[in-house]
């Protein structure tokens, strides 16, 4: 397949201004303005492209939500917190195509009437904002950004605003609340951004990639997106594969190969003298699959199909020589420091399952183990929590403890009880100075 | 307006209304940890899931506005059974559970719904997570920490940030390690500070002076009125035998929510001063102590001999000891009487509709004074009026105005004879040649009229110390004294009817409807989960 | 190798902070980004960390009344991320990818190395002040695991050679 997003990648020079106008950059922007709002809308609708930063929502749809006949402001936000482990596809469009991403938010924000926009990026890609911040300087000396975008009398203006190092900021509502200067507590919804979001407006929330296929659509049309993949399934994938494979890397696919062909034709496969154990399909955040489910599909409905989710497009190759309980308890780790601590089944969950996955891992497993443990993941998904990092963490380590049980009861058959703590006896070293309290 | 039907009791309810406040009018309990009526709902704890019919998860209860003809199950679902045991599993996760120790066992939320609900089981085994050195911590002048027992819930953070406005605390840190703290360790020096406590639904912040004093459920709470300032306070007298613990603030929404500041809250430690116990009579200049019999026979004489007589009454009095004053020595006894006011420091306190009320009065019936007719006057009015000599002179609470306590005061008070009602120590006891024992707010029963007009009326608490009697009492006993029968109203409820049937201002109003509507505290109140 | 060392102010000096004219002017042009003023709080946070090298108490107080929030808040906002330094950080920090893709691909091997090298723990710096070796969580490049972000810059594909190699140019510098 030609690349689309990635076209740039390996071309010199291909984050300037000049290299992109010269290969027919902004001439989707041209097109949009051209016509009404709405019909740009219409024509995202038609190519059925979905939202990719991990729920696969419409991205039509979720602009028809912003209400129509809202006086004030509205805003459009780039989600470039890319955080999710096991993806790093934003990033290469960021560093080789920043222009493709803004013009992707100019169609998006003159699609909502938004005359502002906001790219939030994760706090460590300080080079990459500052490469963004290059391109929109560029971008406005040449009046494509600005008061008068190309001369159409639709101003916009796009500023970078950093993150500074939190997960949680990646889920929409999170990273709202972050944007407005608060620590990163997710809300609560109902109301969705669409109707009451940044500052209190409507606000739309798309993922980078998710915007960089929109100069590609209005340019060569919804039917060429939509011939792409299959239906509901839609347009150019990056995958980003990491882990056990000969060749990791972001590979732009036609959404629904399986993944068969990224991990064997495309990454060359797992390394020498090891087999295929498992594999996570679209970050850390979906449930595990084994390496019988190889022949899947890699889009939305066919992960969804078979059980998992294609979420980030991260997929995480895992070869025989992981143990996966230690892989869980890494996992455990990473959501246990990532929760924002606001409602109680994360918070007090995720470090639950990872004080168990510690303890099994030292060997000092115990037989109920694997049942506490799908009991916590049970109680803090499904709704029980505000945001969907309960499910983040729920879903990759109940299905790990689901499909690898023979692995936990090797660890639990050879584990020893956990020694007593001892407790220091401490002198008696008088009252306590400074302390008055009754 | 919406019906909805809860765990089978329908219910129609103001559109708008959550479904924790809704299942209330069902008298169905929701419990919550992290909701609060008065502060912003957060839906944090989840502890308050309910299955609502044609949902297919389970929603809060406290961001879950009602429909019409929704149909909800609380109790009698057993998914939300589950869902409670697993968000309490949850909760008790990493709390101590250190209830015997805890001083806020008896009114903490978690010990109620743990010990109503729980199960008596859990399945972590792992050690607990503590912050070593926040066990007990001082964080301002009022509120002791022991974040090892925080649930998290953002109650007393969100207080600062909506309703005191000071913004001073925070949580610290993030996820599970996230704790409450204030800017850089400085004290919490928000002058509403101990309602962070109030609002704790456990014991990781409790108030200093209170901790350890009193078990929660050996306090018996009794309806009252602040008397700090003139805004008018509801609270409640939580009273033990004698003794008055604490204040705790009493909801009603035109004035204080269910907030309180710290001035005002803390003066409840003053209620349980006395050191006058027995009437006193000075002879030979000697004060010797008398029974009440004798004290208002012999008073009753010189009132009546007086020629020119005195009085200075003090806005601290209830409108029905004003009154009693005003008809006894000026009407019936042609006296002159002024009421004795000052400027406190300002105060000021938010009602639920978020506006707030100012006063720099520093007492809480000034406006009572003014109603009735009686002239306020200032320290220098004051001085002219106790200038010269008089036949007698009575001062209703020497307390109440500093004027009353400098040597020029006593200088002029030395002159002739003074009667004065006291409490406690007051230099007035060197020169008064009567002095009577008068009971605190805490054992008198009345009404105070807040600066916006409103009559509240505040009820005994606790018996008077030693021999004292309430002021109205006392104004009482020399009327009957002297024989003035039209005045012989024995008690504040029907001085009230008398005042509703003489004064203008107070037409209309009955001593049944000033009591307030909440005859439950709110800590009552939100405890029945 | 670009890699800037970070210089921090010391706590002394930051007791009370006053920002001076181009930081203030800097401000002013955030400002113009957002409708409110609070929304202008990380990139401003992020400004005084450049300036000062961390935040320090002082530092937070000069952003709140800046800003017109209260230090409590501002101080919450800033150990709600974890990319604020709030004790001053070495020269050059560390920070070691921990997250799946870079522990399995050699990642758990090359924090064995660093801190058998440098002689310290996650959390900890040098003696000297020019390491601080920090274990951070998934950092975004995990198909080049495994990653190291020192100071601003990414380091990926290491290996201990290459990894070594860094520590030794880096430890030079501070000499000269």
């Amino acid at each position: 397949m030609e690349p689309i997003l990635l076209r740039a990648r390996g071309v010199p020079n291909s984050h300037s201004l000049d290299t992109y106008l010269a290969a027919g950059g902004y001439e989707g922007l041209k097109k949009a303005l051209a016509l009404e709002p709405d019909a740009v809308t219409k024509e995202v609708l038609d190519s059925e492209l979905r939202g990719r930063g991990g729920a696969g929502f419409p991205t039509g749809r979720k602009w028809t939500f912003v209400p129509r006949d809202h006086p004030g402001p509205r805003y459009l936000i780039c989600n470039a917190d890319e955080s999710e482990p096991g993806t790093f596809k934003d990033r290469e469009i960021i560093e080789h195509d920043p222009h493709l991403l803004l013009e992707g938010i100019a169609v998006a924000s003159y699609a909502i009437r938004a005359n502002t926009a906001y790219i939030y990026i994760r706090g460590e890609f300080v080079r990459w904002a500052a490469i963004l911040e290059q391109a929109i300087a560029e971008a406005r000396a040449r009046g494509i950004l600005g008061s008068e975008v190309l001369g159409s009398g639709y101003g916009l203006d796009i500023w970078v605003h950093r993150g500074a190092g939190a997960y949680i900021c990646g889920e929409e509502t999170s990273l709202i609340e972050s944007l407005e200067g608060k620590r990163g507590f997710p809300r609560l919804k109902p109301p969705f951004p669409a109707v009451v979001g940044v500052f209190g407006k409507p606000t739309v929330v798309n993922n980078v990639e998710t915007l960089a296929c929109l100069p590609s659509i209005l340019t060569r049309g919804a039917a060429w997106f939509a011939s792409i993949g299959r239906p509901r399934n839609t347009g150019p994938k990056l995958y980003c594969v990491s882990g056990h494979v000969r060749r990791p890397g972001v590979y732009e696919l036609p959404m629904g190969v399986t993944f068969r062909e990224i991990i064997e034709e495309h990454c060359g496969g797992v390394r020498d003298g090891h087999r295929l154990k498992a594999f996570f399909p679209g970050g850390s955040s979906a449930p595990v699959m084994t390496a019988d489910q190889i022949d899947v599909k890699a889009d939305f409905d066919a992960c969804a199909e078979a059980g998992s989710m294609l979420g980030s497009g991260g997929v995480i190759v895992l070869d025989d020589s992981v143990d996966m309980v230690e892989a869980a308890a890494n996992l455990a780790h990473f959501y246990a420091h990532e929760s924002c601590g606001q409602c109680t089944p994360c918070r007090e969950g995720s470090d639950w399952a990872r004080d168990i996955l510690d303890r099994i891992v030292a060997g000092h497993g115990r037989p109920e183990d694997p049942q506490t443990l799908l009991r916590i993941c049970n109680y803090a998904s499904q709704g029980m929590t505000i945001c969907p990092l309960g499910d983040a963490f729920a879903l990759p380590i109940s299905s790990i403890v689901k499909k690898f049980p023979q692995e936990f009861e090797r660890h639990i058959a050879a584990a020893t009880p956990r020694p007593p703590k001892k407790l220091p006896v401490l002198p008696w070293a008088g009252p306590r100075p400074g302390f008055d309290g009754r | 307006m919406p019906k909805v039907t809860i765990d089978g009791t329908a219910v129609e309810v103001p559109a708008g209304t959550n479904l924790i406040e809704a299942a209330r009018l069902a008298g169905v309990d929701i419990p919550y940890f992290c909701y609060h009526p008065h502060l912003s709902v957060v839906g944090q704890c989840r502890i308050c899931m309910v299955e609502v019919e044609g949902a297919p998860r389970l929603a809060i209860a406290c961001a879950t506005p009602v429909t019409d003809g929704m149909v909800v199950r609380s109790e009698t679902s057993p998914r939300v059974k589950e869902a409670r045991d697993a968000v309490m599993e949850f909760l008790l996760a990493n709390h101590p559970l250190d209830c015997p120790v805890c001083d806020q066992a008896g009114e903490c939320l978690l010990q109620d719904h743990s010990f109503s609900e729980g199960r008596d089981t859990t399945h972590m085994v792992e050690t607990r997570r503590t912050f070593p050195g926040f066990e007990r911590r001082l964080i301002g002048p009022h509120i002791i920490q022991n974040q090892n027992r925080c649930i998290h819930c953002s109650r007393c953070i969100r207080f600062t940030q909506e309703i005191s406005e000071t913004a001073a605390l925070t949580y610290k840190s993030r996820g599970n390690h996230a704790y409450i703290d204030t800017f850089d360790g400085q004290p919490l020096t928000d002058p509403f500070s101990a309602c962070t406590a109030d609002v704790c639904p456990v014991g990781a912040l409790t108030v200093r002076e209170f901790r350890f004093r009193k078990r929660a459920w050996k306090l018996r709470s009794t309806p009252s009125v602040c008397p700090g300032c003139s805004i008018g306070c509801n609270l409640w007298i939580d009273h033990h035998e004698r003794t008055v613990f604490r204040f705790t603030p009493r909801e009603n929404e035109a004035v204080n929510a269910t907030w309180l500041c710290d001035y005002g809250r803390f003066l409840a430690e003053s209620l349980n001063e006395a050191q006058h116990l027995h009437p006193l009579h000075r002879v030979e200049g000697q004060l010797r102590k008398v029974s009440w019999g004798e004290a208002i026979r012999a008073l009753a004489l010189d009132l009546g001999a007086a020629r020119t007589l005195r009085v200075v009454a003090a806005g601290t009095l209830s409108n029905e000891t004003l009154f009693l004053a005003r008809e006894l020595f000026v009407r019936h006894l042609k006296g002159e009487l002024v009421v004795a006011v000052h400027d406190g420091a300002p105060r000021r306190m938010k009602n639920a509709r978020g506006q707030w009320l100012r006063s720099r009065d520093a007492h809480p019936n000034s406006e009572g004074a003014r109603r009735l007719g009686l002239e306020l006057v200032d320290g220098e009015r004051l001085a002219r009026f106790l200038y010269g000599a008089a036949d007698l002179t009575v001062i209703l609470d020497p307390a109440a105005h500093p004027y009353l306590a400098t040597t020029e005061a006593l200088q002029l008070l030395r002159v002739s004879p003074t009667l004065a009602l006291a409490r406690t120590n007051h230099p007035i006891a060197e020169v008064a040649s009567w002095l009577l024992p008068v009971a605190s707010l805490a054992a008198d029963e009345g009404t105070f009229t807040a600066s916006g007009g409103k009559v509240q009326r505040f009820e005994p608490a606790v018996a008077p110390a030693g021999e004292a009697k309430p002021g109205w009492q006392i104004v009482h006993l020399l009327a009957r004294g002297m024989g003035v029968t039209s005045l012989d109203l024995a008690s504040p409820a029907a001085v009230f009817a008398a005042i509703a049937a003489r004064d203008r201002a107070f037409a209309g109003l009955s001593w049944h409807d000033l009591g307030g509507k909440s005859r439950s505290s709110y800590r009552e109140h939100q405890h029945v989960g | 190798m670009t890699t800037a060392a970070i210089h921090a102010v010391p706590a002394e000096q930051l007791a009370t902070v006053t920002f001076d004219a181009s930081t203030e002017e800097r401000i002013a042009e955030l400002l113009t980004h957002y409708p409110t003023r609070r929304a202008a709080l990380l990139p401003v946070l992020w400004l005084c960390q450049q300036r000062y090298g961390w935040i320090a108490p002082g530092v937070i107080e000069a952003v709140a009344a800046r800003l017109g929030e209260s230090p409590a808040f501002v101080q919450g906002v800033v150990t709600f991320y974890t990319m604020f330094y709030t004790s001053p950080p070495a020269r050059f920090v560390l920070q070691v990818c921990e997250t799946l893709s870079c522990a399995v691909c050699g990642g758990a091997e090359l924090v064995e190395h660093l801190k058998a090298r440098l002689g310290i723990g996650f959390g900890e710096r040098t003696p000297d002040g020019t390491f601080q070796l920090v274990g951070v969580q998934c950092l975004g490049a995990c198909g080049s695991a495994p990653v190291v972000q020192i100071n601003d810059d990414y380091f990926e594909n290491l290996t201990i050679d290459t990894l070594d190699a860094i520590l030794d140019e880096l430890s030079k510098r501070k000499e000269a």
